[in-house]
């Protein structure tokens, strides 16, 4: 029980205030930037050529300036932001108008979430799993030239790294697309020829997170299981005489597990600000590449949107760590 | 006499490192010749940094890179045959280990894993070595164990956190004798526990020692507990034995200046004259001193010590030393 009081409780009164002052801080800083949304909204119709009465005008203004909730102080719309936003409504998008955010927003996640949980997934696996064996196994041939692998690949930028495979696999020998998340007029549905057309497009951006992420996640585990390896604990194992699967097992990837469980845990919360690179050069239809477009219109109640989302997501993904820390490492208890 | 248990031959293990390209070599056990016996208590002392913890890797036949055998011979004597260390594959070291040969390392503060309980841990050490038990057999023995040791049973369901120091101490030795060995190698046993559960812990070493009637080899720095356990006594100096002899001997006659300055370190009752401790530092294994290694730290240092080496030679049964000083190499004793 006393867990309950002295450490539960504040913890999830924490995780409220974080997120209140998180959102609150989204609702400021778009308000703050230069643009005027309403006003570039005139601009952009005065661009197409029609020209307007000065009284329209200042309806048209009125009218935009109520749709978008920019009505009254900041406080106001502060109030009727939290109002709106109990009720589950993000509010429409300024420059897809009328399209509500929700639906901008639901129709990226599947896109973001498919490829960026299977590639965090799969980063997380292979990347501890070899360099575990690498780590334990460090003085053999194989582990320095996976080493040395890593050494080259982990330093590129991501964009070059991700336009070099462009270039080679889709554009010199074309096993891949160019661009999309799937062939242009595809029809979202559950058949094979659909989920097929889906792997092909993502391939690609997954490549390119996989091998990158991979290579971080090798090298850390790699150093980790090293220094692990030579700590006395797992020497005395060893001249215990315990068995060497044992050893590798329980008393070397077992210790060398737990920060990499933390960056698991903070790498899958940060999933809902989206890879924008990989969007922008794959033109993969997610999350990031909404954010990007929202930011650069001013695009209020779409940045307010997803950001809420990646708010929740952070905040709920550390979390989880420390709520599930002591299962995984019993130094650390909660009284 | 006892029989030996324990050879070594003319031994030599360096470390050798690659320092931005150029070699260095670390003379940490440099021709040592040991004859261990089976039921007796053999102390090895000698400052910081002189090789103890060397030579009981080496004997404990954990040579691992950068460590290396440069030259002799280790025999274990199992089942009163010699068997040559060298020639044993990883398998069968490990089938060795805990069975004949068990370690009790230095500071076990660290020694036991962390994540896993004592129970678990006990695990892994019986089902390396006994095969054909259920989970359940295998922790009744592990309690039946640790209860004949007069520890509580309770602490197999602790974290090794959950323990105090000696009480961690006390486990690590508890699972070197698991197996009933037939030589327990300590290093360092007591360092960094307070004087009581010092005691404590080196009486249940000889508790384990006294039933077993195995041998123990054990490393410490510090002279009074040696006095106190040891049957025999070498004293390390610069990856060498300098004087080897019966724990009497060594503290009632000790002929080595070396080994001298040790001894007078020591507090005794009713001897309030302040205690002098050996002047200077140790050398480096790196970049030995010419001769004798002792020479420049030895207030009787003569010509011929800073050219030659002196030998290990027998006094009388039991007594070695290498000295120039001593036994006629040179003319008279010190």
């Amino acid at each position: 029980m006393t867990f309950v009081k002295r450490y539960l409780i504040p913890r999830l009164i924490q995780y409220v205030l974080v997120i209140w002052l998180g959102i609150t801080v989204v609702f400021l800083i778009p308000r703050i930037t230069p643009n005027d949304p309403v006003m570039r909204m005139i601009d952009q119709m005065q661009a197409r050529g029609s020209t307007l009465e000065p009284g329209t005008m200042d309806a048209i203004i009125r009218d935009l300036t109520q749709m978008y909730g920019l009505e009254g102080s900041w406080l106001d719309q502060y109030w009727a932001f939290w109002g709106r936003l109990f009720r589950g409504d993000l509010g429409v998008s300024f420059f897809q108008f009328p399209t509500r955010v929700n639906k901008l927003i639901f129709t990226a996640m599947p896109w973001t979430l498919g490829l960026l949980l299977t590639t965090t997934a799969i980063t997380w696996t292979l990347g501890n799993i070899i360099g575990g064996l690498a780590g334990y196994y460090s003085r053999k041939g194989w582990s320095r030239i996976l080493d040395a692998v890593a050494m080259v690949v982990r330093p590129l930028p991501y964009y070059i790294f991700a336009f070099m495979l462009l270039l080679i696999f889709a554009y010199v020998v074309r096993w891949f697309p160019i661009t999309g998340g799937a062939s242009l007029g595809a029809i979202p549905t559950f058949t094979w020829a659909f989920i097929k057309d889906v792997l092909w497009h993502s391939a690609l951006p997954a490549i390119s997170l996989i091998v990158l992420g991979g290579a971080v996640t090798f090298q850390t585990m790699k150093l980790l299981v090293q220094n692990i390896n030579a700590e006395n604990f797992v020497q005395y194992a060893k001249l215990g005489g315990v068995k060497e699967n044992r050893i590798v097992g329980k008393y070397v990837i077992r210790n060398a597990l737990l920060p990499q469980i933390t960056g698991l845990a903070l790498g899958l919360g940060q999933i809902f600000s989206g890879a924008l690179i990989t969007e922008i050069v794959y033109g993969y239809p997610g999350l990031g590449m909404l954010l990007y477009r929202a930011i650069v219109n001013g695009d209020y109640n779409l940045i307010m949107g997803i950001t809420i989302f990646s708010i929740f997501g952070i905040t709920t993904a550390i979390l989880i760590v420390d709520l599930t820390y002591p299962l995984f490492d019993p130094r650390v208890r909660y009284t | 006499m006892n029989e030996t248990i324990l050879r070594t031959e003319g031994l030599k293990t360096f470390y050798i490192l690659d320092v931005f390209g150029t070699q260095k070599v670390v003379k940490a056990v440099n021709n040592i010749n040991l004859d261990i016996r089976t039921n007796e208590v053999y102390g090895i002392a000698g400052e910081s940094g002189c090789g103890k913890t060397t030579l009981l890797k080496a004997l404990a036949a954990a040579i691992e890179p950068p460590l290396r055998l440069v030259d002799g011979y280790i025999f274990y004597y199992v089942d009163g045959k010699p068997v040559d260390v060298s020639t044993l594959s990883p398998e069968a070291k490990r089938k060795l280990r805990l069975d004949y040969i068990a370690y009790v390392p230095q500071g076990s503060m660290s020694a036991l894993n962390p994540v896993i309980k004592l129970k678990e841990t006990y695990r892994d050490f019986i089902e390396s070595h006994v095969s054909g038990k259920t989970k359940e057999e295998t922790v009744a023995m592990a309690e039946q164990h640790i209860t004949e040791l007069g520890l509580p049973p309770k602490i197999l369901e602790a974290y090794p956190h959950q323990l105090s120091g000696g009480m961690r101490q006390r486990v690590t030795i508890a699972l070197a004798a698991l197996m009933k060995p037939a030589i327990i190698i300590a290093d360092e046993p007591t360092t960094a526990l307070d004087v009581v559960v010092q005691r404590g812990v080196v009486q249940l070493l000889m508790d384990i020692q006294k039933k077993l009637k195995n041998t123990i080899i054990l490393v410490t720095h510090d002279m009074g507990v040696q006095a106190n356990i040891a049957d025999r006594v070498g004293i390390m100096y610069a990856g060498k034995i300098v004087e080897e002899s019966t724990t009497e001997k060594i503290y009632g006659d000790p002929q080595h200046p070396y080994t001298k300055f040790l001894i007078n370190s020591l507090p005794q009752f009713g001897d309030k004259s302040p205690r002098q401790s050996v002047p200077g530092s140790p050398p480096s294994l790196i970049d030995l001193p010419s001769g004798c290694a002792f020479h420049p730290r030895c207030p009787h240092a003569m010509g011929i010590c800073a050219e030659q080496t002196p030998e290990l030679i027998t006094l009388d049964t039991d007594h070695k030393v290498a000295c120039w000083l001593v036994g006629g190499q040179h003319g008279k004793t010190a």
